[in-house]
Protein backbone atom coordinates (compact mmCIF):
# COMPACT_ATOMS: atom_id res chain seq x y z
CA UNK A 1 0.00 0.00 0.00
CA UNK A 2 0.79 3.55 -0.20
CA UNK A 3 1.90 5.35 2.98
CA UNK A 4 2.79 8.96 4.71
CA UNK A 5 5.94 8.28 6.15
CA UNK A 6 7.71 10.41 8.61
CA UNK A 7 11.48 10.73 7.59
CA UNK A 8 12.85 13.44 10.02
CA UNK A 9 12.33 16.07 11.52
CA UNK A 10 9.59 18.26 9.18
CA UNK A 11 9.76 16.03 6.36
CA UNK A 12 7.36 13.26 5.23
CA UNK A 13 6.83 11.51 1.93
CA UNK A 14 4.65 8.95 0.07
CA UNK A 15 6.38 5.67 -0.09
CA UNK A 16 5.15 2.14 -0.90
CA UNK A 17 5.26 -0.23 2.30
CA UNK A 18 4.18 -3.75 2.71
CA UNK A 19 0.40 -4.40 3.25
CA UNK A 20 -0.52 -4.36 7.00
CA UNK A 21 -1.51 -7.96 8.17
CA UNK A 22 -3.84 -9.25 11.24
CA UNK A 23 -1.45 -8.86 14.24
CA UNK A 24 -4.23 -10.42 17.03
CA UNK A 25 -7.81 -11.64 17.24
CA UNK A 26 -9.24 -8.33 17.48
CA UNK A 27 -7.80 -6.41 14.91
CA UNK A 28 -9.48 -5.21 11.67
CA UNK A 29 -7.70 -3.88 8.50
CA UNK A 30 -9.35 -0.78 7.14
CA UNK A 31 -9.02 0.85 3.98
CA UNK A 32 -8.67 4.50 4.08
CA UNK A 33 -10.88 5.86 2.10
CA UNK A 34 -10.38 10.00 3.23
CA UNK A 35 -8.38 10.78 6.11
CA UNK A 36 -8.00 14.40 7.45
CA UNK A 37 -4.42 15.54 8.77
CA UNK A 38 -4.99 17.40 12.73
CA UNK A 39 -3.40 20.02 14.58
CA UNK A 40 -1.67 17.76 16.54
CA UNK A 41 0.18 15.84 13.78
CA UNK A 42 2.04 18.82 13.30
CA UNK A 43 3.93 17.96 16.74
CA UNK A 44 5.22 14.87 15.08
CA UNK A 45 6.16 16.45 11.98
CA UNK A 46 7.99 18.97 13.57
CA UNK A 47 10.02 16.59 16.12
CA UNK A 48 8.78 17.97 18.79
CA UNK A 49 6.88 14.67 20.52
CA UNK A 50 9.62 12.43 21.52
CA UNK A 51 10.17 8.20 20.16
CA UNK A 52 10.06 8.74 16.52
CA UNK A 53 11.47 6.77 14.28
CA UNK A 54 12.51 7.26 10.55
CA UNK A 55 10.04 5.22 8.47
CA UNK A 56 7.20 6.10 11.16
CA UNK A 57 3.27 6.04 9.17
CA UNK A 58 1.50 8.79 10.41
CA UNK A 59 -2.41 9.71 11.14
CA UNK A 60 -4.67 9.26 13.31
CA UNK A 61 -7.96 11.07 11.79
CA UNK A 62 -9.44 8.67 9.13
CA UNK A 63 -12.62 7.12 7.58
CA UNK A 64 -13.02 3.98 5.61
CA UNK A 65 -14.04 0.45 4.78
CA UNK A 66 -13.12 -2.57 6.79
CA UNK A 67 -11.29 -5.35 4.18
CA UNK A 68 -10.78 -8.11 6.89
CA UNK A 69 -11.46 -9.41 10.21
CA UNK A 70 -9.50 -11.36 12.89
CA UNK A 71 -11.37 -13.94 14.54
CA UNK A 72 -11.88 -12.15 17.65
CA UNK A 73 -14.38 -9.31 15.99
CA UNK A 74 -17.97 -9.90 16.03
CA UNK A 75 -19.31 -6.50 15.01
CA UNK A 76 -17.81 -5.85 12.36
CA UNK A 77 -17.21 -6.97 8.76
CA UNK A 78 -15.58 -7.04 5.50
CA UNK A 79 -17.54 -3.83 3.38
CA UNK A 80 -18.61 -2.05 6.25
CA UNK A 81 -17.78 1.55 6.38
CA UNK A 82 -16.28 2.97 9.31
CA UNK A 83 -15.67 6.34 11.16
CA UNK A 84 -12.52 5.59 13.32
CA UNK A 85 -11.88 7.57 16.73
CA UNK A 86 -7.87 8.12 17.24
CA UNK A 87 -8.11 6.54 20.29
CA UNK A 88 -7.92 2.81 20.88
CA UNK A 89 -10.21 0.94 23.61
CA UNK A 90 -10.48 -2.48 24.48
CA UNK A 91 -14.00 -2.14 25.94
CA UNK A 92 -13.29 -4.21 28.92
CA UNK A 93 -10.80 -2.87 31.50
CA UNK A 94 -12.30 -0.54 34.30
CA UNK A 95 -11.32 2.64 32.40
CA UNK A 96 -13.43 1.59 29.41
CA UNK A 97 -16.32 0.31 31.22
CA UNK A 98 -16.60 3.57 32.96
CA UNK A 99 -16.16 5.36 29.07
CA UNK A 100 -12.95 6.73 30.07
CA UNK A 101 -11.58 5.42 26.74
CA UNK A 102 -8.58 7.46 26.43
CA UNK A 103 -6.97 5.92 29.54
CA UNK A 104 -7.44 2.57 28.27
CA UNK A 105 -5.56 0.42 30.39
CA UNK A 106 -4.88 -2.61 27.46
CA UNK A 107 -4.56 -1.12 24.16
CA UNK A 108 -1.23 0.32 24.50
CA UNK A 109 1.65 -1.67 23.63
CA UNK A 110 4.50 0.15 24.78
CA UNK A 111 2.94 1.36 27.96
CA UNK A 112 5.74 1.48 30.01
CA UNK A 113 7.26 4.23 28.20
CA UNK A 114 4.37 6.40 28.45
CA UNK A 115 4.36 5.39 32.70
CA UNK A 116 8.09 6.30 32.86
CA UNK A 117 7.36 9.62 31.33
CA UNK A 118 4.25 10.29 32.19
CA UNK A 119 3.69 8.68 35.82
CA UNK A 120 0.42 7.09 33.96
CA UNK A 121 0.09 5.90 30.59
CA UNK A 122 -2.47 6.39 27.69
CA UNK A 123 -4.47 4.21 26.14
CA UNK A 124 -3.13 3.27 22.67
CA UNK A 125 -3.35 5.87 19.34
CA UNK A 126 -3.48 5.35 16.07
CA UNK A 127 -0.08 6.58 14.51
CA UNK A 128 1.03 8.88 17.21
CA UNK A 129 4.90 8.01 18.13
CA UNK A 130 6.16 4.66 19.83
CA UNK A 131 4.74 6.11 23.29
CA UNK A 132 1.02 5.21 21.82
CA UNK A 133 1.79 3.77 19.02
CA UNK A 134 -0.60 1.39 16.64
CA UNK A 135 -0.75 1.86 13.34
CA UNK A 136 -3.09 3.12 11.72
CA UNK A 137 -5.84 0.90 10.48
CA UNK A 138 -6.64 -1.42 12.92
CA UNK A 139 -9.19 -1.34 15.39
CA UNK A 140 -9.99 -2.81 18.69
CA UNK A 141 -13.40 -4.06 20.00
CA UNK A 142 -15.15 -1.21 21.73
CA UNK A 143 -13.91 0.93 18.97
CA UNK A 144 -15.18 -1.44 16.33
CA UNK A 145 -18.83 -1.23 17.94
CA UNK A 146 -18.44 2.63 18.22
CA UNK A 147 -17.72 2.95 14.66
CA UNK A 148 -20.42 1.03 13.57
CA UNK A 149 -22.55 2.87 15.94
CA UNK A 150 -22.01 6.26 13.66
CA UNK A 151 -23.08 4.07 10.16
CA UNK A 152 -26.08 5.36 9.84
CA UNK A 153 -28.98 4.28 7.57
CA UNK A 154 -28.47 7.61 5.70
CA UNK A 155 -25.07 7.16 5.16
CA UNK A 156 -25.55 3.75 3.89
CA UNK A 157 -27.71 4.89 1.40
CA UNK A 158 -26.00 7.86 0.20
CA UNK A 159 -25.24 7.88 -3.61
CA UNK A 160 -21.06 7.60 -3.52
CA UNK A 161 -19.55 11.16 -3.63
CA UNK A 162 -22.15 12.58 -1.75
CA UNK A 163 -20.98 14.08 1.52
CA UNK A 164 -20.50 11.69 4.20
CA UNK A 165 -19.24 11.78 7.72
CA UNK A 166 -16.02 13.12 8.25
CA UNK A 167 -13.29 11.89 11.15
CA UNK A 168 -13.24 15.25 13.05
CA UNK A 169 -10.51 17.14 13.78
CA UNK A 170 -9.81 21.06 12.77
CA UNK A 171 -9.74 20.30 9.51
CA UNK A 172 -13.70 19.34 8.65
CA UNK A 173 -14.69 22.74 8.57
CA UNK A 174 -12.71 22.87 5.02
CA UNK A 175 -14.78 19.53 4.25
CA UNK A 176 -17.98 20.61 5.17
CA UNK A 177 -17.67 24.31 3.28
CA UNK A 178 -16.12 22.90 0.06
CA UNK A 179 -18.05 19.00 -0.45
CA UNK A 180 -21.84 20.04 0.05
CA UNK A 181 -21.24 22.69 -2.63
CA UNK A 182 -21.23 20.46 -5.50
CA UNK A 183 -24.41 18.92 -4.17
CA UNK A 184 -27.50 21.37 -4.54
CA UNK A 185 -30.06 20.60 -2.07
CA UNK A 186 -30.04 19.23 1.05
CA UNK A 187 -27.33 21.39 3.41
CA UNK A 188 -26.88 20.34 6.80
CA UNK A 189 -24.73 18.60 9.36
CA UNK A 190 -25.10 16.53 12.32
CA UNK A 191 -21.68 16.82 15.03
CA UNK A 192 -21.73 13.88 17.04
CA UNK A 193 -20.55 15.17 20.75
CA UNK A 194 -20.29 18.83 21.60
CA UNK A 195 -16.80 18.92 23.08
CA UNK A 196 -14.25 21.73 22.25
CA UNK A 197 -13.51 19.81 18.54
CA UNK A 198 -17.45 19.43 18.30
CA UNK A 199 -18.06 23.11 19.13
CA UNK A 200 -15.66 23.89 16.52
CA UNK A 201 -17.45 21.70 14.05
CA UNK A 202 -20.36 23.99 14.52
CA UNK A 203 -18.64 27.44 14.23
CA UNK A 204 -17.01 26.44 10.88
CA UNK A 205 -20.31 25.49 9.38
CA UNK A 206 -21.55 28.16 6.92
CA UNK A 207 -23.92 30.75 8.30
CA UNK A 208 -26.14 29.77 5.29
CA UNK A 209 -27.04 26.12 6.24
CA UNK A 210 -29.56 25.56 8.21
CA UNK A 211 -28.12 25.00 12.42
CA UNK A 212 -26.33 22.05 13.07
CA UNK A 213 -27.30 19.35 14.74
CA UNK A 214 -25.39 18.36 17.74
CA UNK A 215 -25.35 15.22 20.06
CA UNK A 216 -24.54 16.49 23.77
CA UNK A 217 -22.88 13.05 24.09
CA UNK A 218 -22.74 10.71 21.69
CA UNK A 219 -23.57 6.62 23.16
CA UNK A 220 -22.59 3.54 21.17
CA UNK A 221 -25.67 1.74 20.01
CA UNK A 222 -25.80 -2.12 21.20
CA UNK A 223 -25.90 -4.42 18.63
CA UNK B 1 14.93 1.67 42.70
CA UNK B 2 11.75 0.06 44.18
CA UNK B 3 11.73 -3.68 44.05
CA UNK B 4 7.79 -3.84 44.11
CA UNK B 5 5.42 -3.86 40.69
CA UNK B 6 1.83 -4.54 41.12
CA UNK B 7 -1.64 -4.51 38.47
CA UNK B 8 -5.24 -4.46 39.53
CA UNK B 9 -7.23 -7.22 36.89
CA UNK B 10 -10.83 -6.42 36.26
CA UNK B 11 -11.64 -10.06 37.70
CA UNK B 12 -12.48 -11.78 41.09
CA UNK B 13 -10.02 -13.15 43.01
CA UNK B 14 -10.46 -16.93 42.94
CA UNK B 15 -10.59 -16.92 39.42
CA UNK B 16 -7.30 -14.28 39.37
CA UNK B 17 -5.08 -16.60 41.59
CA UNK B 18 -6.41 -19.68 39.09
CA UNK B 19 -5.58 -18.21 35.86
CA UNK B 20 -1.66 -16.82 37.22
CA UNK B 21 -1.02 -20.90 38.22
CA UNK B 22 -2.72 -21.83 34.53
CA UNK B 23 -0.41 -23.07 31.59
CA UNK B 24 -1.68 -20.39 28.90
CA UNK B 25 -1.59 -17.51 30.98
CA UNK B 26 1.32 -18.19 33.63
CA UNK B 27 3.49 -15.29 33.17
CA UNK B 28 7.17 -17.33 32.57
CA UNK B 29 9.39 -14.64 33.77
CA UNK B 30 7.88 -13.76 37.66
CA UNK B 31 7.05 -17.54 37.91
CA UNK B 32 11.06 -17.93 36.74
CA UNK B 33 12.34 -14.78 39.49
CA UNK B 34 11.93 -16.21 42.59
CA UNK B 35 9.70 -13.12 43.41
CA UNK B 36 7.27 -12.77 46.05
CA UNK B 37 3.31 -12.83 44.31
CA UNK B 38 0.50 -11.85 46.79
CA UNK B 39 -3.24 -11.15 45.70
CA UNK B 40 -5.54 -8.59 47.41
CA UNK B 41 -9.38 -7.99 46.82
CA UNK B 42 -9.06 -4.42 44.59
CA UNK B 43 -11.50 -1.62 46.62
CA UNK B 44 -14.71 -0.84 44.78
CA UNK B 45 -15.61 -2.95 41.62
CA UNK B 46 -11.68 -2.72 40.26
CA UNK B 47 -11.67 -6.99 40.93
CA UNK B 48 -8.11 -8.07 42.40
CA UNK B 49 -4.72 -6.88 42.77
CA UNK B 50 -1.40 -8.84 41.90
CA UNK B 51 1.66 -7.58 44.25
CA UNK B 52 5.30 -8.83 43.05
CA UNK B 53 8.16 -8.19 45.66
CA UNK B 54 11.64 -9.19 43.96
CA UNK B 55 13.49 -7.91 47.24
CA UNK B 56 14.28 -11.86 47.97
CA UNK B 57 14.76 -12.73 44.59
CA UNK B 58 17.67 -14.47 43.52
CA UNK B 59 20.14 -11.48 42.44
CA UNK B 60 23.59 -13.29 41.76
CA UNK B 61 26.68 -12.19 42.78
CA UNK B 62 26.63 -8.53 41.91
CA UNK B 63 26.79 -5.26 44.32
CA UNK B 64 26.30 -1.91 44.58
CA UNK B 65 25.27 0.00 41.48
CA UNK B 66 25.04 -3.22 39.39
CA UNK B 67 22.97 -4.54 41.69
CA UNK B 68 20.55 -1.40 41.51
CA UNK B 69 20.52 -1.58 37.77
CA UNK B 70 19.86 -5.46 37.46
CA UNK B 71 17.32 -5.00 39.67
CA UNK B 72 15.91 -1.86 37.08
CA UNK B 73 15.54 -4.36 34.78
CA UNK B 74 14.13 -7.24 36.32
CA UNK B 75 11.66 -4.81 37.70
CA UNK B 76 10.41 -3.60 34.21
CA UNK B 77 10.35 -7.19 32.97
CA UNK B 78 7.96 -8.13 35.82
CA UNK B 79 5.96 -5.40 35.09
CA UNK B 80 6.12 -6.25 31.20
CA UNK B 81 4.80 -9.90 32.17
CA UNK B 82 1.73 -8.00 34.58
CA UNK B 83 0.84 -6.27 31.97
CA UNK B 84 0.98 -8.99 29.62
CA UNK B 85 -1.12 -11.11 32.30
CA UNK B 86 -3.94 -8.35 32.37
CA UNK B 87 -4.32 -8.33 29.24
CA UNK B 88 -4.72 -11.70 28.52
CA UNK B 89 -7.28 -12.12 31.64
CA UNK B 90 -9.34 -8.63 30.88
CA UNK B 91 -9.38 -8.70 27.07
CA UNK B 92 -8.03 -11.99 25.64
CA UNK B 93 -5.67 -10.77 23.20
CA UNK B 94 -1.85 -9.29 23.70
CA UNK B 95 -2.11 -5.48 22.40
CA UNK B 96 0.73 -5.44 19.40
CA UNK B 97 1.43 -2.84 17.07
CA UNK B 98 3.96 -2.92 14.25
CA UNK B 99 5.89 -0.96 16.42
CA UNK B 100 6.27 -3.22 18.86
CA UNK B 101 4.80 -6.57 17.27
CA UNK B 102 5.89 -9.02 20.28
CA UNK B 103 3.41 -6.88 22.57
CA UNK B 104 5.27 -4.95 25.66
CA UNK B 105 8.52 -6.13 26.10
CA UNK B 106 11.12 -4.32 28.45
CA UNK B 107 14.16 -5.47 25.49
CA UNK B 108 12.18 -3.54 22.82
CA UNK B 109 11.75 0.09 24.41
CA UNK B 110 15.03 1.31 23.27
CA UNK B 111 15.05 -0.24 19.96
CA UNK B 112 11.62 0.07 18.52
CA UNK B 113 11.39 -0.86 14.69
CA UNK B 114 9.34 1.62 12.07
CA UNK B 115 6.10 1.58 12.93
CA UNK B 116 4.98 0.32 9.01
CA UNK B 117 3.41 -3.39 8.11
CA UNK B 118 6.08 -6.39 8.91
CA UNK B 119 7.43 -8.71 6.20
CA UNK B 120 6.16 -12.21 6.18
CA UNK B 121 9.63 -13.31 7.82
CA UNK B 122 9.35 -10.38 10.36
CA UNK B 123 5.89 -11.92 11.12
CA UNK B 124 7.56 -15.44 11.99
CA UNK B 125 9.79 -13.95 13.82
CA UNK B 126 7.45 -12.40 16.26
CA UNK B 127 5.38 -15.37 16.61
CA UNK B 128 2.25 -13.80 14.80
Amino acid sequence: MRANVWSGRNTVQVENVPDPKILNDRDAIVKVTSTAICGSDLHLYDGYIPTMKRGDILGHEFMGEVVETGKGVGNLQAGDRVVVPFTIACGDCWSCRHELYSVCENSNPNAGIAEKMFGQPTAGIFGYSHITWRLRGRAGRVRARAIRGRRTDQDRERPPGRPGPVPVGHLPHRLLRRRPMRHRGRRGVAVFGAGPVGQFAIASAPSAWRPPTATERWTPSSE
Amino acid sequence: VSARASVTVGRARDEVERLWQSPDYRPEYIAGSGAEVTFADALGDRGTEIHVDLAGAKSGRLAGLAKKLARGVRRAKVKDDLRRFKQHVETGVIARSEGTPEGERAERKLSQRPAQPLSDSELEKAGI
